[in-house]
């Protein structure tokens, strides 16, 4: 109950993404990322330019039985690379909390979760890949991996809106047998990025995110 | 003493302009990302504008009248912001 009304308190102070664990030094990023199959809600504050703290929300919904995670989560900016005209980063992710599941029998548990982000970008390319596991002793066990390529059309000023065509494949071996594959639109304007897809499976996806 | 009054008003006007800095940031690729680097300077007191230039990667401050940036604050606030000066510029 207590994980359902924090993943519903981020998902209303909203907005959600890919990316963006750890921004500028006292930074705050809202984000959520939608999808029939999971959600990811965020409230990150970045301390420093290298490390950011928050609340994480996780729903998986395996045959419409949901299980949720809720989390106290550290991110590090553990790399990055400021090229002339491209950027990539590396970052690790760990959370402990508490884990609700409806799967089987309904079980509460302690929860933990660990993972690593890369990305590389220009102006009109984009890669991406994450894994995350999460792990609830006797509730549940789930391991997420997403992959990202991406392009723009165009490359867009610092206060014009910068539009990317993208494709996401994901995979959760727990929570579904087949890889996901989702073409999506992707927006950012200023401090505010929206993403809308549809999986191959007719799953629509529903991402927003902002800094703050 | 006529030249120590022209030397004095050369003096006194030069003090009241306003600085255009140009820093040259690396790995500004991301419009929603540099947004810190705005935000970051638009605090500052001393700033009366601030320009960011994907396309030359540069950021252009523009001090108020008898105001200046030092290098080293500069350097901090872009580095908070995430990336890397590359050179600092001043007209």
């Amino acid at each position: 109950m207590l994980i359902r009304f924090v993943g519903i308190l981020l998902f209303l102070s909203t907005f959600p993404v890919f990316a963006h664990p750890v921004i500028y030094k006292d930074g705050i990023v809202v984000s959520s990322s939608n999808m029939q199959s999971y959600s990811d809600n965020q409230l990150m504050y970045s301390w420093s330019n290298r490390w950011s703290t928050g609340l994480n929300h996780w729903r998986f919904t395996k045959e419409d039985k949901n299980t949720e995670l809720g989390f106290l989560k550290l991110n590090h900016l553990l790399y990055r690379h400021n090229g002339e005209s491209s950027q990539g980063n590396i970052y690790l992710h760990g959370g402990v909390g508490i884990a609700d599941s409806e799967i089987e029998k309904r079980q509460t548990n302690d929860a933990y979760m660990t993972g690593f982000e890369v990305d590389w970008e220009t102006r009109t390319l984009f890669t991406a890949f994450k894994y995350y596991y999460f792990t609830s002793p006797k509730v549940t066990d789930i391991s997420m991996a997403q992959a990202r390529v991406g392009f723009s059309p165009y490359e867009a000023g610092f206060e014009q809106l910068q539009s990317w065509f993208m494709l996401q494949a994901m995979i959760m071996p727990e929570v579904e047998s087949e890889v996901i594959l989702t073409p999506m639109l992707r927006f950012f304007y200023k401090n505010v990025l929206w993403e809308i897809g549809s999986s191959t499976k007719g799953e629509w996806m529903l991402n927003l995110m902002v800094h703050h | 003493m006529k030249k120590i009054l022209i030397l004095a008003l050369i003096l006194t006007s030069s003090a009241t302009f306003a600085k255009d800095i140009s820093v040259k940031v690396s790995g500004m690729v991301c419009s929603m990302c540099a947004q810190g680097i705005q935000k970051k300077f638009s605090k500052l007191p001393e700033v009366k504008d601030i320009k960011v230039d994907l396309d030359t990667k540069v950021v252009s401050i523009i001090t108020k009248d008898n105001q200046d940036i030092q290098d080293s604050k500069i350097k901090e606030l872009i580095t908070e912001a995430g990336y890397n000066v590359a050179s600092i510029e001043r007209k």
